[in-house]
């Protein structure tokens, strides 16, 4: 195209030739023929006697129109006060309605009313300047926000001033942003995420990983097989990938299984695993999601908790042994003790003299009250000891006739009364139940003031499967000071004379309460009577 | 029960000298005649019996008291032998313990024995053994 220039791509001038070639001419108008049947040619100018003359060419606004009428984008064409002259149908479609129907109507019909003050000044600039564009809300007929991009373009045609709006649907673009957000997002969840978590595809290759996963094996790659990266074993056997995707296929996903892992510096680690199964939507194995717990320092410390746990039952034992031992061997040498100094009195008491006499009385009399001592003491033992029968099951009323009948002498002696409320069946062993009231009733009887002796016994319902027992009396009471005391062994608050006993009795009282769940605890006011409380578990009906 | 030709023949099972003692005391204050052969641990007690039961064996044996905690053998060994003794059969015994729970009192007469006698801590009590003795080789009528 030597003789015809470019005019803006699609224009082409035409020189006057002052001697023209025939043949080089022929060349050229087929060339022009050529390109304006191409479309790459709109218009072209001949320089005539006349100065240059400009002829258009009807046909190439043909792929303008076309592509207007069938581009992505909105557009529609304004006059200076805002009123629509066209618009393509994408335009008319994105806000809902027929493009017969936008034409004519004000542009600002279909904006966000809010919008109305931001589009003036956009149209203005593009009136000064030629050019303006921004980021507005259309609002299609029923009601919905479009966020658009409008670019706006002031045609200056013949002297008239139109406007030209290419209007950019915005959603796809803000749906993506929004997508990659949340993959942002997710790539940091996983980053930061204090859980070792590893994502594999189906072959076992890893894909995925969050950092601390990375730091629990010193670092590794993508794209490495997760059996080299973690070479796990549970009990004994290796703990591979194969066999994660085998039970995720298999849809049992694996929650919280124990493995191990060994180190490079020969360290082990305690881990749990976890593993999902990822799936597309269309239902295809992805692979899976796989978390590891360290646990290395909590098993640490559970097997230090377990050891110390079996060192203290063992000396547990061991002093309940011990104890068993000395208070049941003591018991006999003691015995025999208490049975000569017997038969030394009566044998040879006359060559003894009265003092001898009185003093071996003091040598019987001891190793009575330490014989007795000793039998308390393995009471307090056994009270521990006998088998805990869950299926135990003891009827209080038929307890209390039995202490009743014990202590008859007793009673009758001191013209004690004893009331008893009804009371229930309870889950605890018939000789427990026994000792501990036998011991309340028996520390009524005992510590009497100058009246006979009223003793209350009652029951009533406690929290849950537990009933409060209570044994009440008028008898000498305790000071407030004693009465966290009086439950421990050998806490005696009186001296020999009045009172004897060998201060067992209560932490008996106490043991066997304990044992069955229960508390025990005491109310009393000196000079004013005590009153015992204690729970234990009701016999389920 | 009772030996026609003479004294009672008495086996005692028991370690303990002392209580052995107390023992002999408190069959001696009953005022009958009696042998008291005292087999300090299990293992002795066994070859006593086991001289019993041979032809030549000495004669029948009246009464066994028989404390159950002794070394070497074991008391229930000892009752076991006694009773596959053919003319021992009906022999009574006295089982003698330390222990005063319901449940050893109970296992003493699932062995066998006759009686169970707790070793108390008062003279009195302990010569309350004489009388069992007495009971049980003279019959209840004697006693």
């Amino acid at each position: 195209m030597s003789d015809f220039n470019n005019f803006s791509r699609s224009t082409v001038f035409s020189r006057p030739e002052p001697e023209p070639d025939l043949l080089a001419r022929l060349a050229q108008a087929e060339e022009t023929i050529q390109a304006i049947h191409h479309g790459e040619v709109d218009a072209v100018v001949v320089n005539g006697p006349r100065g240059p003359q400009v002829y258009t060419l009807e046909g190439a606004d043909h792929p303008y129109r076309v592509l207007v009428e069938k581009m992505h984008e909105g557009t529609v064409t304004l006059n200076d006060h805002g009123l629509t002259l066209y618009s393509n149908p994408q335009f008319a479609s994105l806000v809902g309605a027929e493009p017969h129907a936008v034409t004519g109507s004000q542009f600002t019909c279909f904006l966000q009313e809010s919008d109305a003050n931001m589009f003036a000044s956009l149209m203005e600039a593009a009136i000064g300047r030629g050019h303006s564009s921004g980021n507005l809300n259309l609002r299609e007929q029923r009601g919905s926000l479009i966020p658009v991009r409008v670019s706006l373009t002031l045609l200056d045609i013949a002297g008239i001033k139109n406007i030209s709006i290419l209007v950019s649907d915005l959603r796809e673009q803000q749906r993506n942003e929004a997508i990659l957000r949340e993959e942002k997002l997710s790539r940091l969840i996983l980053d930061q995420a204090g859980e070792c978590i590893v994502v594999i595809d189906p072959q076992g290759t890893i894909v995925r990983r969050s950092e601390s996963a990375k730091a629990l094996v010193g670092g590794f790659m993508l794209l490495e097989r997760f059996d080299d990266v973690f070479p796990l074993t549970s009990a004994g056997e290796p703990f591979n990938a194969n066999r994660i995707l085998t039970a995720a296929a298999a849809g049992k996903p694996i929650r919280g299984l124990d493995v191990t892992m060994p180190h490079a510096d020969r360290r082990t680690s305690a881990l749990l695993v976890s593993a999902r199964p990822l799936w597309s939507e269309a239902s295809e194995l992805l692979g899976c999601v796989v978390v590891l717990t360290d646990i290395t320092e909590r098993k640490r410390a559970e097997e230090a908790l377990a050891q110390q746990a079996a060192e203290l039952a063992r000396s547990n034992s061991d002093l309940r042994q011990f104890a068993y031992s000395a208070s049941h061997d003591l018991r006999e040498p003691l015995r025999q003790l208490a049975v000569f100094s017997e038969l030394i009195q009566q044998r040879v008491g006359d060559r003894l003299g009265e003092e001898g006499t009185h003093l071996v009385g003091y040598a019987v009399n001891s190793a009575h009250r330490m014989e007795k001592l000793l039998a308390d003491l393995l009471a307090y033992i056994q009270a521990a000891d006998a088998p805990q029968d869950a299926a135990a099951s003891t009827d209080a009323n038929e307890v209390m006739k039995k202490i009743v009948g014990t202590f008859q002498e007793r009673i009758a002696e001191t013209g004690a009364r004893i009331q008893c409320g009804p009371l229930p069946v309870l889950a605890v062993h018939e000789v427990h139940l026994v000792q501990l009231l036998q011991n309340l009733i028996g520390n009524a009887l005992k510590y009497k003031s100058d009246q006979p002796p009223l003793i209350h016994v009652e029951a009533e319902r406690a929290a849950g499967e537990m009933w409060r027992l209570s044994v009440s009396d008028n008898g000498i009471g305790i000071k407030p000071d004693y009465q966290a005391l009086i439950f421990g062994l050998f806490q005696r608050l009186h001296g020999g004379g009045k009172y004897s006993g060998s201060g067992i009795g209560l932490a008996i009282c106490q043991k066997i309460v304990h044992r069955y769940g229960g508390t025990i605890s005491v109310k009393s006011e000196l000079g004013r009577g005590s009153t015992f409380l204690f729970t234990l578990p009701g016999a389920s009906a | 029960m009772r030996n026609e030709s003479g004294p009672l023949k008495l086996l005692l099972v028991e370690d303990s000298p002392a209580d052995a003692y107390l023992v002999r005391e408190a069959i001696r204050a009953e005022g009958l005649p009696f042998e008291l052969q005292v087999a300090e641990d299990g293992e002795i007690a066994l070859e006593i019996l086991d001289q019993l039961d041979s032809p030549s064996g000495s004669a029948a044996l009246s009464l066994l008291l028989l404390d159950i905690n002794v070394p070497r053998q074991d008391g229930t060994v000892v009752l076991e032998r006694l009773r596959r003794i053919e003319r021992c059969a009906g022999v009574p015994v006295v089982m003698i313990s330390s222990s005063d729970s319901p449940g050893d009192r109970e296992r003493a007469f699932e062995l066998g024995a006759t009686e169970y006698f707790r070793k108390p801590s008062s003279l009195a009590e302990f010569m309350q053994l004489g009388k069992i003795v007495r009971r049980l080789c003279m019959g209840a009528t004697a006693a």
